[in-house]
């Protein structure tokens, strides 16, 4: 639907989630610094590979990262529209290919899944193979570097972990900050 | 109006992730956060999730409202201050994608965009060393 541009201020929606609302409306966490670290993922590699097994040999399980632009071999990705089963608010969409393109920026969250693995959380704006400029949910294991390879600045968040667990009220699993003496089925 | 180039020299201090549940308006929960870490100043450093609807400023003081549920919240810059008045503003700008992919960029209008699944934030804090200089 193409946005509108209105003289009023918007009254904000408040939808209905499937499950319970929890009180606590922002989890949040704090290390007394951070780290940054620059990340250069090379060409050929996916973008989950490419974030997941160097930051993992230099001690970083958890961080936020601003990807820097660079061109992909494969892009894909996929957006949120409402759920028609009515589980949750959004389901994802099945995957979108963009083809081979340029991934303009985006913002990604390196934390670790329900089953244990690394899961990397990554949006992104990118042109797509037919020249135009899309956004959504980047399917990191399926997206490939291409030539010239894709640079990162990597924050580390060193004093907690971000644990996906199962949010009740949305119905969904998501990432949340947890103590690492927490275990990761704690608040969910 | 600042009229005049500054330059304020400072340091980079903690760094806070937040998950913000669903309804909660960004901008505001940008400040809240802030709150409960004790920040006074902040800069974003990583950002995405979805809202409800996205509601971006134009220059003319009009609304640009994107329609879902959910838009992704594709990437944010901004910072936060603390106000002479003893108040916090989070000013954030960025760019959203709605349920067809499409892409919309702008400053994010505090009160209007209500988290619909999941916002995901990392903010470092800032410390002023001094008092901002003219250049």
């Amino acid at each position: 639907m193409a946005p509108v541009e209105q003289h009023h201020f918007p009254r904000p929606r408040t939808l209905i989630h499937p499950g319970i609302s929890s009180p606590v409306r922002i989890n949040s966490l704090h290390s007394p610094s951070a780290r940054h670290v620059r990340l250069f993922v090379a060409a050929g590699r996916s973008l989950y590979d490419g974030i997941v097994q160097p930051l993992f040999e230099n001690g970083i399980e958890n961080a936020s990262l601003t990807i820097l632009g660079g061109y992909f071999d494969i892009l894909s990705y996929c957006v949120a529209p409402p759920d028609p089963s009515g589980k949750a608010v959004i389901a994802y969409t099945k995957p979108i290919d963009a083809g081979a393109g340029w991934l303009v920026f985006g913002n990604a969250t390196l934390g670790r899944s329900m089953k244990g693995e690394p899961i990397v959380h990554c949006h992104a704006a990118m042109r797509t193979a037919a020249g135009v400029v899309k956004g959504g949910h980047l399917l990191t294991e399926s997206c490939i570097v291409g030539e010239s390879g894709v640079s990162a600045l990597v924050t580390s968040l060193d004093s907690f972990v971000l644990q996906q667990s199962f949010d009740p009220e949305t119905n969904i699993p998501l990432l949340q900050p947890r103590n690492r003496t927490e275990r990761a089925d704690e608040h969910a | 109006m600042n009229t005049h180039n500054t330059v304020e020299i400072g340091s980079m201090g903690r760094v806070a992730y937040a998950r913000i549940a669903p309804n909660e308006d960004l901008v505001l929960g940008v400040e809240k956060l802030c709150l409960a870490e004790g920040f006074r100043n902040a800069f974003v450093r990583g950002a995405l999730g979805s809202l409800v609807d996205a509601c971006l400023g134009t220059r003319s003081g009009a609304f640009l409202q994107i329609r879902g549920p959910a838009v992704e919240i594709v990437s944010i810059a901004g910072e936060v201050r603390a106000q002479p008045d003893g108040s916090l503003r989070a000013s954030l700008t960025g760019v959203v994608a709605d349920t067809e992919g499409s892409v919309y960029g702008g400053p994010f209008i505090a009160g209007a965009n209500p988290v619909c699944m999941t916002f995901e934030v990392t903010l470092e804090e800032w410390l002023p060393a001094e008092k901002p200089q003219a250049a």
